[in-house]
């Protein structure tokens, strides 16, 4: 069942995840297939506005298909924690053009 | 159990669907269409079958129900499963690494240990899926705020994810 | 005829998720890629989710938003839908747009 897409040491760890249709996912890794298909626990979505602040909607246990993801990254939840979501204010990214 | 947990501290995705056969769900297509259904089966290709599924169109304007539906893996976005079903299938590797203790896996702790199961705390007030038909006895923090999060009443459009 | 034949192809080497065959001579529902819908009969239908519909119709979309369905239609006949196209199938039978369900006593307001 090797990987060879680095995933593994994410595992059981937060990560970002940007969708396709411009969506920031977090949540901790919990498994993965050679699709990129991605199990995310305790996950949430963070919206961006330059309205208001970041809005945190929580998803919980989410399955994301490999085909829908554009970035996987790992968090710093130490520099994460630091952040003042409340008053950051950024434009939501665009969807993919396909 | 510790340990078996560590050797199979991961899942596949497509065998978490599997565990999750029976429970409510929710479903978005590519299209950014919504199903909230129970998941009556699924396959390797992430083909999955609904039944009792109610469909939200991308604005979150339009209802339908339907009985039942069938959906073709490549269409899925992604899918939303009830928390509970994580600790299942953990259980069930656990059963199936008892079985035949030390066959494969391995190598594969990260060194992250500190947490066997799963914390139970701080999680639940999550909705998203319906929970309409006999729901009896799977209990567990959906119901009230179902939908919830935000994305109150008319489905997903609340959330300000309106874009564009 | 090709109907049947279609039909008998069907033998589930692999075993679909969906059993197909309680919905022949049954309405159903497509949604195609792309966007298209169309409800028809069901005639026939393989394994690689290749569909004959007979009397098929195509429920129209609105001219100026693609998302939104009208209920307008237009009738296609006896048509296949290529399996690669198909998104969903789901029995018209007991299939109706109804109000919103998810009102319910909700907690957060927006």
């Amino acid at each position: 069942m090797a990987t060879d897409t680095g995933l593994e040491s994410l595992v059981d760890q937060t990560i970002s995840v940007i969708t396709n249709d411009g969506r920031n996912i977090v949540g901790v890794l919990r498994g993965f297939d050679q699709a990129t298909n991605l199990i995310l626990d305790e996950s949430h979505e963070r919206v961006y506005s330059t309205k208001a602040g970041v809005e945190q909607v929580v998803l919980g246990l989410n399955i994301i298909r490999g085909d829908n993801i554009g970035v996987v990254g790992e968090l710093d939840e130490e520099l994460d924690s630091n952040l003042d979501l409340s008053s950051l204010r950024a434009h939501p990214l665009k969807a993919v053009q396909h | 159990m510790y340990l078996a947990n560590l050797w199979f501290a991961w899942q596949l995705p497509l065998s978490l669907l599997k565990t999750a056969q029976g429970h409510p769900m929710l479903v978005e297509l590519k299209n950014g269409e919504t199903y909230n259904g129970h998941l009556v089966n699924c396959d390797t290709w992430m083909n999955i079958h609904l039944r009792e599924v109610i469909c939200t169109s991308k604005d979150g304007d339009r209802f339908w129900r339907m009985p039942e539906c069938y959906i073709r893996g490549n269409t899925i976005k992604y899918l939303r499963v009830p928390d509970e079903v994580i600790d299942k299938v953990q259980e069930e590797t656990v059963k199936r690494s008892d079985r035949r203790p030390t066959v494969g896996g391995r190598g594969r702790g990260r060194g992250r240990g500190e947490e066997g199961g799963r914390g139970g705390g701080g999680r639940g007030g999550r909705g998203g899926y319906q929970e309409d038909t006999g729901g009896g006895g799977r209990g567990g923090a959906r119901g009230a705020g179902a939908r919830g999060s935000g994305r109150s009443g008319g489905g997903r459009a609340g959330a300000g994810r309106a874009r564009g | 005829m090709t109907l049947s034949s279609l039909h008998t192809i069907h033998h589930g080497r692999k075993e679909t998720v969906l059993d197909l065959s309680k919905f022949v001579d049954k309405g159903v529902s497509v949604k195609l890629t792309g966007g298209r819908e169309v409800t028809g009969t069901l005639k026939g239908y393989d394994q690689l989710l290749n569909l004959v519909l007979d009397e098929a119709v195509e429920n129209l979309r609105d001219q100026d938003d693609p998302l939104k369905t009208t209920d307008q239609t237009r009738p296609l006949g006896l048509i296949v839908c290529r399996g690669t196209a198909v998104m969903l199938v789901a029995p018209t039978d007991g299939t109706e747009e109804i109000p919103n369900p998810f009102l319910q006593p909700e907690s957060v307001a927006t």
